[in-house]
């Protein structure tokens, strides 16, 4: 009888499961052959012929590999995306209102106030959305996030801007203003030229403001972070070889 | 002979029925699908296992390793409560299924 343990472990090498799991695996499905050939066997198929019958069974390793991966890391992929993007994105943006809200002076004198007095919280409210990025970066980071999930982490209150940024142009507009921290800076841009004198320039004045300019500092200071996070990484492996 | 797309669909249905009466290891229940579907529905090697894990995954099915009486380890599933619970509306969903279409053939024939 071909060792068939010695085949599906040549096949699934590669199969990027915990060693204990990986090889359970293989040993069912080694099992699983050599049934699939006592059972042709005993119904008259030649050796060859039975061997030949149970290779038949997969047509292509790659393909099942991916396949049981897929299957067995289910619940690892989904615990993953809670700690490489829904954590640290939510950390993000729950600190990028709270700090929002802890920066700002009175609501009132600012949306009849002048620029300069929304300068002096929105500057440091971007310098708070530098470090915030980086906080998201270095979680997402740490968790083994790839590429994407810190970049989409870092990137997470963004669209909660522009959705109260397009939210804040329906007439309702101004109940939206009390409802939370996060409706106050869509205030302050739509109220570029006065709460109400809605224009185009204010609207895309609020895009500019509330949404690029704080995804860009969110954007830089997360980047800044996993650029070092990974001179680091890199640093060490040298260290180590 | 039935499609692999209306195949895939039943498959999970097809676990479930073999697993309802007894504890069985893969190759068993390849078998005996194949069997009662009197070879209509076939499972390979390749399709069984990764279906198995799935549904293992979704908590319908339990494996664990028994050793048999020639002294070979095996890994026996068994439905667990959830499963049984998924096996009563599917049936009734598949059934209505195959209902409907018969009545859309009888149409389509007369």
């Amino acid at each position: 009888m071909p060792d068939w343990r010695k085949l599906v472990n040549e096949h699934l090498a590669a199969l990027a499961l915990e060693p204990d799991e990986r090889a359970e695996v293989v040993e069912e499905l080694a099992a699983h052959l050599d049934e699939t050939f006592l059972d042709l066997r005993r119904r008259g198929f030649s050796g060859e012929d039975a061997a030949k019958r149970c290779l038949s069974e997969v047509q292509d390793w790659r393909d099942l590999r991916r396949k049981i991966q897929t299957a067995r890391r289910k619940e690892r992929i989904m615990s993953n995306r809670i700690t490489q993007f829904w954590f640290p994105g939510i950390v993000a943006f729950v600190l990028s209102e709270v700090f929002f809200t802890l920066l700002q002076p009175e609501p009132g004198i600012l949306l009849w106030g002048r620029l300069p007095i929304r300068m002096f919280f929105y500057i440091p409210w971007l310098m708070f959305l530098f470090i915030i990025g980086g906080i998201a970066a270095y979680q997402s980071h740490r968790a083994g996030g790839s590429r994407r999930a810190v970049l989409s982490s870092i990137l997470f209150p963004v669209p909660a801007f522009l959705a109260m940024v397009l939210l804040l142009q329906f007439p309702f507009r101004f109940s939206f203003h009390y409802l939370a921290g996060v409706a106050y800076p869509v205030g302050l841009a739509i109220d570029w030229h006065g709460i109400h004198h809605i224009t185009a320039l204010g609207f895309f004045g609020g895009l500019l403001g509330w949404v690029l300019v704080p995804g860009a500092a969110l954007l830089i200071g997360g980047l800044l972070v996993r650029l070092a996070l990974n001179r680091l990484q890199s640093s060490q492996d040298m260290a180590v070889g | 002979m039935i499609g692999p797309g209306i195949k895939r669909g039943t498959a999970e249905l097809a676990i479930l029925s073999v697993l309802e009466g007894a504890s069985l290891h893969g190759y068993e229940i390849a078998r005996r699908i194949e069997q009662q579907t009197r070879g209509k529905l076939r499972f390979t090697l390749a399709s069984l296992y990764p279906l198995l894990y799935r549904m293992e995954n979704k908590g319908w099915v339990r494996g664990t390793w028994q050793v048999s009486a020639s002294g070979r380890r095996r890994r026996c599933y068994r439905l667990t409560p959830a499963g049984k619970k998924k096996l009563s509306p599917l049936r009734q969903e598949w059934a209505e299924l195959f209902r409907a279409l018969r009545q859309l053939t009888k149409v389509a024939d007369a």
